[in-house]
């Protein structure tokens, strides 16, 4: 796009010895507008974040968040303006063409990259032109995305509730991490076995994985997945995280603008992975709430669902690579039976599709009359060499901290192309031999941290259900995971996903962060995840907080009504 | 333009044998079919997914076309790597294994840093080290890395804790910069002969190419040194970029350099600064070997000591534990930039390059003990790295070898062209894998892209024991090698092209 470094260089004799100090006004008014545009967002923050208001001034807080973005858009054209001018005004001159419409350059084509399809919120042009221009477009498309997917997030890092220290702080129940077990895992990872300097941890390691590593992961695979054979070490490799391996899996099995199926709803983080880096779609194949003929349970998969999508989006001409599979399920909790298992990836090989399945949930099924089955413990696989299995330590064990996922597939080939994705995916040695003393402890997993856990989800999952009852509220009814997925609807008037949003929006006024459906690419509004695996006191007051919200919008909805009957 | 005074160019450390500046004709083939980073480079314009992709096993029916050239990737540039790690040296189990100067370790301080990561104070555990934190750095970090970069760079005020941001190593840094800085095809300047896997770290995921500023080792023109890099090279280097239609968004420069393990004069590096200033370029500033230059009187300025930057918002410094603190395998780097929007942009990839809490805490600890690292690791650093230095250099030059070294960094950049007859990269590879025969593992300049055949890297920073013996192999083979030039080399499967640090 912008022309400026297409300009041919001028040779250095040439340099012109001073500009006339009257023209070097633009970096100071470019620094006095960074001032105002951080003057203008604190107070934006302060008018937007008190605490208990009414429904008016509720609605007036909407006003003010919309007034903010229209400010924000102009503010930023303003600084691109300035910004093109500051650093053209440089002792060395260089023609530049164009200068003036740069910024509205950037402008129209950043709008253009938002018009793409998009899990998560829309974002406004004049969200995009926060971003400078000394990005790349795809840098600018990344930022954009982060800030939109991960605003409310950073304002829950910086404002967390604290018992003592912050009482009005923000309490998530949207961000899917296990905090019940805080205790053992601390204890644990504080034994003497975990403290291990050699000199082979501090040195280059096999990007793969350290050896003693990936050994571990196979033999916990084998135990954990009742693996039907020994796994093999050499099909494991290890990263920073599922997301990581998610991404590098995504590079090498598609090339840019090709595409995987997965089953709607589904964890928004795999949308944000597939895009940031390796610019690879998410067809939704979209499940319905509502049980029919066809649909015996709510959010039932079936091959018939697979089959059409994947032929409606070759109809488009997409070129589809894989299936993604989340089992246990991400957002709705329920587990796949061996059988449907079968079918889905008997489906996947007569159309050649690879097979990512994230197991990353397989140790956190808490109802004790379900029974998980990986897809590693089947005695034959129909693709084998197409089927890939993820598993990592976040959430079973509640260290999303700590970064580490790992990889399990038969193919060698795929082996070594994520592989080369060991430099930047990494994971210090320090950790890797953590984790190592974590997994062989089988004892302890077994007899102390497991039951411990399951039981722990037990509680914290009838305490809330018990509450969601209580209050009349629709949910899904799981046997999995760290959250329940709810019906909301009959707060929405109408049943959109901008209404949706609003009342996201009002549980976040009242510092309580959710997740909500359009995140998860869900077909119908009104739906929303509350993670519930957190401290009861934590939870009690989550709940309260959101029982008031239902509360003031129930009244809104009532008086939203009698207006409308008033109007007629 | 500033010319380095006559006295640094002569003073003791610059260890440039005499031979080396008779030695200088250029004698530089393009004779290299089935050289592998010369096809590396061929190809990354055109991926990815683009038709001719038959180098990359084209039969194979699972990756897509650009996961197929990662592949190669992986396997080409790890074979030297793999053949060292089957039979690596062990003094007592495999006496007879291969010996390492190619890999830029240093193997010198594992004794004061196992002591040191001991400490009781580094077993710290506690729930928000376990937990989904900033993804730019635990705040308590980047305060730390902000305060331990005022210091140790001399910047003129207190440096930043909100414009650090926290990886998992110079490797994601670089990528992620090239992401966010290019689009796709787009190019950084780079000098060579230079650390060859940044070619693979902004290419991976950013599909970013390199343009490449020649330098040579003859003094010529108003040069005072071999691969004196200038502001003429660079406008040269630019123009032939732009006249090849590549897109070239900024200049990486590496100082202390990797492998000259020479240092920019402050002079050199505001004049460097002026230049993408002037094309509105990018700068990214690696400098991973900073507290690594153990002659003082090389005098090494960080980029973050000058007193004003022409282009703050364009100037983005690296800096990591890899090098200084001998620990490549804890992976923990980090940037240095002023321009938020980067530094967010950047941070909004470190999902994908992000750090376990715990040794983010172990980091803080360390960075943090400045008495420690004063009064103990660094002076014992220096010493050890000085002595290592010595040996081999006195070494190369009682073979009448020439050789480059200015005091910074854990290598030698060695001048092995009077071993070459022809003169050309294909001896230079013979040459490298007669090394590795004897079991002595060496860089070879290809894969710095070094434009001359016949330069090679040693890496001196590793315990004498092994370092003689490394250099005892790598005698018999040049005193073996003067007689027997032109036989014909032993059929080989190993690819060469170490690409590590």
């Amino acid at each position: 796009m912008s022309h400026w470094s297409d300009t041919l260089p001028v040779p250095s004799g040439q340099r012109r010895d001073q500009v006339p100090r009257g023209h070097s006004i633009y970096p100071q008014l470019l620094e006095i507008t960074l001032h105002l545009r951080q003057a203008m967002r604190e107070h934006f923050v302060q008018l937007t974040s008190r605490q208990g208001l009414s429904l008016e001034e509720r609605r007036h807080t909407q006003a003010i968040r919309e007034k903010e973005a229209l400010l924000s858009c102009l503010i930023c054209r303003m600084i691109n303006l300035l910004q093109s001018e500051a650093t053209s005004d440089l002792e060395l001159q260089v023609p530049l063409p164009s200068e003036d419409s740069r910024g509205d350059v950037r402008y129209g084509q950043r709008a253009q990259l938002s018009g793409q399809p998009d899990p998560v919120p829309q974002l406004s042009d004049c969200e995009a032109a926060f971003v400078s221009r000394d990005l790349s477009n795809r840098g600018i498309d990344i930022s954009v995305f982060y800030q939109s997917s991960f605003q409310d997030y950073n304002a829950y890092q910086k404002d967390k509730y604290h018992k003592d220290k912050n009482t009005l702080g923000f309490i998530n129940l949207g961000t899917s991490e296990n905090k019940l077990c805080m205790d053992l895992m601390t204890e644990r990872l504080q034994e003497r076995d975990m403290n291990c300097i050699e000199d082979a941890l501090l040195q280059y390691p096999d990007w793969r994985g350290q050896p003693f590593l990936r050994e571990e992961v196979a033999r916990f695979l084998t135990y954990y997945c009742r693996a039907s054979t020994q796994l093999d070490p050499e099909n494991v490799v290890v990263l920073n995280g599922c997301c990581s391996v998610f991404s590098a899996l995504a590079m090498v099995l598609c090339d840019p603008g090709e595409a995987f199926l997965v089953p709607a709803p589904f964890y928004g983080g795999f949308a944000f992975s597939s895009r940031l880096y390796a610019k690879v779609e998410l067809i939704p194949v979209y499940l319905e709430s509502e049980v029919t003929v066809t649909n015996t349970q709510p959010f039932q998969l079936t091959v018939d669902k697979l089959e059409e999508a994947l032929l409606e989006a070759r109809f488009e001409g997409k070129k589809v690579r894989g299936l993604v599979l989340i089992n246990p399920q991400n957002p709705v909790g329920d587990i796949y039976s061996p059988d449907s298992l079968m079918k889905y990836l008997e489906f996947a090989k007569r159309y050649n599709l690879h097979v990512i399945i994230d197991e990353i949930y397989m140790l956190s099924v808490f109802d004790e009359s379900v029974t998980f089955h990986s897809v590693l413990s089947m005695k034959s696989l129909p693709d084998r060499n197409r089927t890939h299995v993820i598993w990592g330590t976040s959430k079973d064990f509640g260290i999303s901290g700590f970064r580490f996922g790992a990889l399990y597939t038969h193919n060698k080939e795929v082996v070594s192309a994520v592989s080369a994705f060991g430099y930047l995916h990494s994971i210090s040695g320090i950790a890797q031999h953590k984790l190592c003393q974590l997994l062989q402890n089988t004892e302890w997993i077994d007899k102390v941290y497991l039951p411990t856990n399951c039981y722990r989800l037990q509680e914290a999952h009838k305490y809330i259900t018990a509450k969601l009852k209580a209050l009349e509220i629709p949910f899904h009814n799981s046997s999995s995971g760290l959250y329940v997925w709810i019906n909301l609807k009959k707060y929405l008037d109408p049943c959109t996903f901008e209404e949706e949003r609003l009342l996201y929006c009002r549980f976040l006024d009242n510092k309580l962060l959710l997740s909500r459906g359009k995140a998860y690419m869900c077909k119908e509004p009104g739906w929303f995840c509350l993670i519930f695996a957190d401290e009861l006191p934590r939870l009690k007051l989550a709940m309260r907080r959101f029982c008031d919200v239902l509360q003031e919008q129930k009244e809104a909805l009532i008086v939203k009504q009698l207006e409308d009957a008033m109007r007629e | 333009m500033f010319t380095l005074p006559q006295k640094d160019f002569s003073a003791p450390t610059t260890c440039l044998g005499p031979t080396c500046m008779q030695d200088l004709g250029s004698s530089h083939g393009d004779d290299l079919e089935g050289e592998c980073s010369r096809k590396l480079d061929q190809k990354l314009p055109e991926l990815p997914g683009v038709g001719d992709s038959a180098m990359f096993s084209p039969d194979t029916s699972y990756l897509s076309s650009r996961g197929r050239m990662i592949k190669w990737f992986w396997d080409s540039a790890e074979e030297g790597y793999r053949t060292y790690h089957m039979d690596e040296y062990d003094e007592n189990k495999n006496p007879s294994g291969i010996i390492n100067l190619g890999v830029s370790e240093n193997k010198l301080c594992f004794d004061l840093l196992s002591w040191r990561l001991s400490q009781s104070d580094m077993q710290r555990v506690e729930p928000s080290l376990l937990q989904y934190a900033d993804w730019r750095g635990h705040l308590f970090l980047r305060e730390e890395v902000a305060k331990f970069l005022s210091f140790y760079c001399k910047s003129p005020a207190p440096l930043r804790p909100e414009n650090v941001v926290v990886l998992n190593g110079g490797a994601s840094l670089f990528s992620a910069l090239a992401t966010v800085l290019c689009e796709a095809g787009e190019a950084f300047l780079i000098p060579t002969p230079y650390y060859g896997a940044i070619t693979q770290h902004v290419c991976l995921y950013g599909n970013v190419r390199l343009a490449y500023v020649y330098l040579d080792s003859e003094v010529t023109g108003l040069d005072t040194r071999p691969f004196q890099l200038t502001v003429e090279k660079l406008e040269m280097a630019l123009r032939e970029a732009h006249s090849e239609g590549v897109k070239v968004k900024g200049l990486i420069l590496i100082n202390p350099q990797n492998p000259l393990g020479d240092i920019y004069s402050p002079e050199e590096l505001q004049e460097y600064l002026v230049f993408a200033k002037r094309h509105k370029l990018h700068v990214i500033v690696d400098e991973v070997y900073m507290l690594s230059v153990f002659e003082e009187s090389v005098g090494y300025r960080s980029v973050l000591s000058l007193e004003r930057l022409p282009d703050p918002q364009r100037t983005h410094v690296m800096w990591a534990t890899s090098k200084d603190f001998g620990m490549s395998g804890l992976r923990f780097g980090t940037l240095y930039t002023e321009n938020q929007d980067v530094a967010t942009a950047v941070a909004s990839l470190c999902r994908y390059h992000g750090l376990s809490g715990l040794v983010q805490y172990q980091m803080a600890q360390l960075l943090r003990d400045r008495d420690w690292i004063n009064q103990v690791y660094l002076p014992e650093n220096h010493a050890r790295l000085k002595a290592a230095h010595t040996y081999v250099s006195e070494e190369l030059r009682a073979l009448g070898i020439p050789f480059l070294s200015r005091g910074a960094g854990f290598f030698i950049w060695v001048d092995l062209r009077k071993y070459l007859p022809k003169g050309t990269f294909e001896e230079e590879m013979l040459l490298w894998r007669r090394f590795l025969d004897n079991k002595v593992l060496l860089s070879f300049g290809k894969a710095f892209e070094c434009k001359e055949p016949g330069w090679f890297r040693f890496v001196f920073s590793d315990q004498a024991h092994r370092l003689c013996l490394g250099m005892q192999r790598v005698r018999q083979v040049l005193a073996g090698k003067s007689q027997v030039a032109e036989d014909p080399a032993p059929s080989q499967s190993q690819e060469p092209s170490d690409q590590r640090r």
